[in-house]
């Protein structure tokens, strides 16, 4: 009996032993959708372990979250999870130098009552460099995902907000539990951006450069001022406490840089202006405009993140368009190709000037991404470049080099798996690895890809019926339905608003390859506004973004196609 | 692909010389009709440049190796004009949030893409200056521009060590905008009182910083640092000039009251449509002016407007000159210089001096431009007819001896940067900046559209 009881509290001990060594997300998860395993064995792959540095035959081990070895002659633990790397090829998963992908917009501050444009308060005015992006991380952002699909695992992050929205963190593009698991390096930048307050100061590009000066100037007194008193505060007037002065401190120091969002060539130029004047350390993200700005990038050792977005490229003209054409119009449509030309062979000129630039996904529906990196290839862009400027370049720009951007042990398991080498146009992302944790796809048939829009008209027409969508406006979101039809094969509808405004007819709708587009006008005091909406449908989300070509401005908007359709 | 890498390479380091030095030409003007302005006019004269400066100005002049030639017969060859108030190559016109933004600077807006330079140069137009607008009793730090088109660097457009100028404005510009916010100025009271404070403050601040500055204490405390009122310190010292925007004889009187009462000496009127009534007084405190030809009518502050004016101020000892405050009269700044030998018959180099050398000395820049000179910026125009006939024609113009614009090789297309989304952008010369002269209220937001709508 006694002896029973020994055995029994023995047994209850080793399987409360075997539980607790199980680790806690078995305990915690009954759903039961944890991995069995966090250990891993990719083997018999083609691994592209860094640029240029290709292994045939190669295993890849994943244990803990971190890479633990590869290569030819590796050891494959008793209890790794395999897959079979036959046709597979392995690369680091991608870093992405600027986004706000993650966060979630937060709503506009109302004008307060009585405002003076002056000197409004700062929160309105869009100063907020003591913010941080992990305030506004949310971890059922589809961003995070919708990036992952593209082989990112690393983003660097930015706050939403104006010309100083707050601090940039570098987040790991995974599903976690809580917003701080995503965070793999907290506050490693100040953004700021050329965003004016709506009708105070600073109102436009001129107020924002002083601004920036005066701030810069004022904090680098008060951080000497800060310092002695730290040092010994008797007899010394006390340094008063301001967030925003605080938050230049490490900017003053050169132990943070600023992330400027610069797209335009003249935009680049002022932040460069700026840093020359006063001596911080600068990167430039969401650059669009770089192919007169190769030397200077390298002599300033500007950091740069250019766009992954693309202009469309002009259609050329054909059969009887193209013999009605006069001479002015070929010349001008000469030129438009021309700098459509400088738009995608500006990363191939950078490479070749020797600048080391990352990417940045700001602007870019991430649909696109994939197709514009193959234009950039098309347009000089070497396949080694590409694959430095989405990895080891971002990488050492951001100064996570020693736990990402390459295929190596001891980094952080951030691994993209492709059924063909990633840069050739049929390759598809079958795999994903973020900080250890394994992400599958599914390989869509070559055929389907290229024609499911075709089979789907037949009569379940994936776009055809009421939708509700979600436009965030800078007065906050606007929801209404957004109803379309098909007659023919033209599609047309309309777009309903909750808040009592008139239905808007949909112009120029079109259905191509998943890309819903269309557009509408709005009356803003007698001046007709053309609006312009793009983006992607994925089962029954739509997912794209407004834009304004008269304001250089664009916001995102979302819909979901009502059920029972 | 080869080819292509090369080419890139060309044009990059074409690049990398143009980022380290400004473009600088060499050429020999032949046997032209010289307009000096300030050592009269020559005939069948040649001029040498060299380096982008005049180094030779005489007969029969031989072209060193290599320097191109151009026969000028029959032509007048006069110094680039100069456009004392111009808004062309600006991203940005008015900070007019606030009534008083010293700390702005046209420099940091600069909009080399702008194609209203190219259509200054074909008017003969080598240099503007380039002002914060009318919104604001104090607006921002203006730039003086040189016209080097083509350009993608901002900075290359910069008038080297031109002395640093601010816009000020008196009269409805910025009392509507005071208004309009519900600040102070709302009357031409409102803007005089802006103005002393504004001084006073700055006397405070500079007080504060030579006491810190004179503190051997070793653990002394900077106090704050304020680059509104650097600029104005540094107004009061003497090394900025100004330049005010005003019409009403009454304001043009007061400001230099207030000018006198705080020290202040540089000082150039804009616009002054009424300066003719005070013509004595700013003779005699040193104040310039520079006007509009016979631009009237507009608003009621101008009512009491003369095409006169140019000539009144001349003949009582003003330094005066004619500006186009537009990308529209820029064109033919020649004709409105031309205008005064119309009202007031003034000489011709009494007139051309109203586009050249006087707007020159306005901007303080007069030892490098205005006048055909050797050891001058090689700032030229060359025009078919005389520059004051009716019947003249810009055919090229020169800008540190490069040229800028030649009326035989002038291109249809003068865009630097396209949009390969547009087909052609919504351009024309009458822009924005002109359509109320200085008085942009601000185009309408992105986020004005939606507060309309709710």
């Amino acid at each position: 009996m006694k002896l029973l009881l020994m055995k029994t509290i023995r047994a209850v001990f080793l399987m409360l032993l075997t539980v607790s060594t199980i680790g806690l997300k078995a305990q915690s998860d009954p759903t039961g959708e944890s991995a069995v395993t966090r250990t891993f064995a990719i083997t018999n792959a083609t691994v592209i372990q860094a640029p240029g540095k290709e292994l045939k035959g190669a295993t890849v081990v994943i244990k803990n979250g971190l890479i633990d070895a590869v290569g030819t002659n590796v050891t494959v633990p008793k209890n790794a999870q395999l897959i079979d790397g036959k046709d597979m090829y392995v690369y680091a998963a991608f870093i992405d130098g600027l986004s706000n992908t993650g966060a979630k917009r937060p709503e506009n501050m109302p004008r307060p009552n009585n405002l003076f444009s002056p000197d409004p308060p700062n929160d309105y005015a869009g100063i907020t460099p003591e913010r941080s992006l992990v305030d506004q991380l949310d971890i059922e952002s589809n961003t995070i995902g919708s990036l992952r699909k593209e082989g990112f695992a690393i983003s660097h992050s930015v706050p939403y907000g104006r010309m100083l929205p707050g601090s940039g963190s570098i987040i790991l593009l995974g599903d976690k539990k809580h917003a701080d698991d995503l965070v793999l390096s907290k506050d490693v930048s100040m953004f700021t951006q050329f965003a004016g307050a709506p009708g105070a100061y600073p109102g436009n590009v001129l107020g924002i450069m002083a601004k920036f000066r005066n701030l810069y100037r004022n904090a680098e007194n008060d951080k000497k001022h800060f310092d002695s008193y730290a040092q010994n505060p008797s007899g010394l007037e006390r340094p008063e406490r301001d967030r925003v002065t605080e938050a230049f401190f490490p900017v003053v120091t050169k132990q943070r840089p600023v992330m400027f969002d610069v797209s335009g060539v003249l935009e680049v130029q002022r932040a460069i202006r700026l840093q020359k004047d006063l001596g911080f350390k600068l990167m430039v993200g969401n650059v669009k405009q770089a192919w007169d700005l190769g030397q200077m990038f390298k002599e300033n050792g500007t950091n740069v993140f250019l766009s992954l977005d693309l202009p469309d490229a002009p259609k050329e003209a054909k059969g009887k368009d193209k013999d009605e054409m006069t001479e002015e119009a070929k010349r001008l449509e000469a030129r438009k190709m021309d700098f459509y030309k400088k738009y995608t062979g500006q990363a191939a000129s950078l490479a070749n000037t020797g600048v080391k630039f990352g990417f940045s996904s700001l602007d870019v529906a991430s649909n696109k991404i994939k197709a514009n990196l193959l234009t950039m290839i098309e347009n000089g862009l070497s396949e080694n470049d590409a694959l430095a400027a989405l990895t080891t370049n971002p990488a050492g720009i951001l100064g996570i080099d020693k736990i990402a951007g390459t295929v190596e042990a001891g980094k952080i398991a951030n691994i993209m798996i492709s059924n063909a080498p990633y840069f050739t146009k049929d390759s598809q992302i079958k795999f994903m690895f973020v900080d250890g944790d394994k992400y599958d796809f599914e390989i869509k048939e070559k055929s389907a890809a290229g024609n499911g829009n075709r089979s789907a008209a037949a009569g379940n027409d994936p776009v055809v019926g009421t939708w509700t969508y979600n436009f965030e406006t800078p007065q906050g979101a606007t929801t209404g339905k957004m109803i379309i039809g098909k007659e023919g094969s033209e599609y047309n509808g309309k777009l309903t608003s909750n808040d009592g405004g008139p239905d808007n007819d949909m112009q120029e709708v079109s259905f191509v390859n998943g890309t819903l587009s269309f557009s509408f006008s709005i009356d803003a005091g007698g001046q007709s506004v053309e609006l312009v909406v793009t983006g992607t449908v994925t089962g029954k989300q739509y997912d794209a973004e407004v834009s304004v070509s008269a304001f250089n401005f664009s916001t995102p908007l979302t819909a979901t196609k009502d059920d029972g359709q | 692909m080869k080819k292509n890498i090369l080419i890139l390479t060309l044009i990059l380091f074409t690049g990398f010389i143009a980022n380290a030095q400004v473009k600088k030409g060499d050429v020999l003007i032949k046997n032209a009709t010289v307009l000096t302005i300030t050592k009269g006019t020559l005939e069948n004269t040649d001029v040498l440049v060299r380096d982008g400066k005049i180094s030779r100005i005489g007969k029969n002049l031989k072209a060193p190796n290599g320097v191109q030639e151009i026969d000028a017969t029959g032509k007048f060859v006069m110094p680039g004009i100069i456009d004392a108030h111009s808004h062309i190559a600006l991203s940005a016109v008015n900070e007019g949030t606030s009534q008083v933004t010293a700390e702005v600077n046209m420099g940091d807006v600069i909009d080399p893409f702008d194609v209203s330079i190219y259509r200054a140069l074909a008017g003969g137009v080598t240099s503007t200056h380039a002002l914060h607008g009318s919104a604001n009793v104090i607006g921002g730090e203006s730039e003086t521009l040189k016209l080097r088109y083509g350009t993608t660097n901002p900075e290359e457009m910069k008038f080297e060590d031109a002395p640093r100028t601010i816009k000020f404005a008196l009269g409805e510009n910025p009392t509507r905008g005071g208004r309009a916010r519900g600040i102070q100025p709302s009357s031409r009271m409102g803007v005089e009182a802006m103005l002393r404070n504004s001084f006073n403050d700055a006397i405070a601040y500079r007080a504060k910083w030579d006491a810190y500055k004179a503190d051997k204490n070793p653990r002394k405390v900077a106090p704050e640092y304020d680059l509104r009122m650097e600029t104005l310190v540094d107004i009061l010292d003497g090394k900025v000039l100004v330049h005010c925007h005003s019409y009403r004889a009454d304001e043009i009187y007061m400001l230099m009251k207030v000018f006198t009462d705080f020290g202040i000496k540089k000082l150039t009127y804009q616009h002054a449509n009424e300066a003719y009534k005070v013509a004595s007084e700013l003779a005699e405190f040193g104040a310039g002016a520079s006007v509009f030809a016979d631009w009237w009518a507009y608003k009621l502050e101008v009512y009491w407007s003369t095409a006169y004016n140019a000539t009144i101020l001349t003949r009582n000892g003003v330094l005066t000159s004619i500006n186009s405050d537009s990308g529209e009269l820029i064109r033919h700044l020649f004709h409105e210089a031309a205008k005064t030998q119309k009202y007031g018959d003034l000489s011709d180099d009494e007139a051309l001096s109203l586009i050249t050398l006087n707007p020159a000395k306005q901007l303080g820049i007069d030892n490098r431009v205005g006048s055909i000179e050797v050891g001058k910026d090689a700032d030229i125009a060359i025009f078919e007819g005389h520059p004051l006939s009716v019947y003249a024609i810009p055919v090229m113009t020169f800008v540190d001896g490069v040229k800028y614009f030649d009326r035989a090789t002038d291109v249809d297309d003068q865009r630097i940067y396209i949009n390969p989304e547009e087909t052609v952008e919504n351009i024309s010369i009458f822009n924005r900046h002109d359509e109320d002269r200085c008085m942009e209220e601000g185009v309408v937001s992105f986020e004005a559209l939606f507060s309309n709508k709710k």
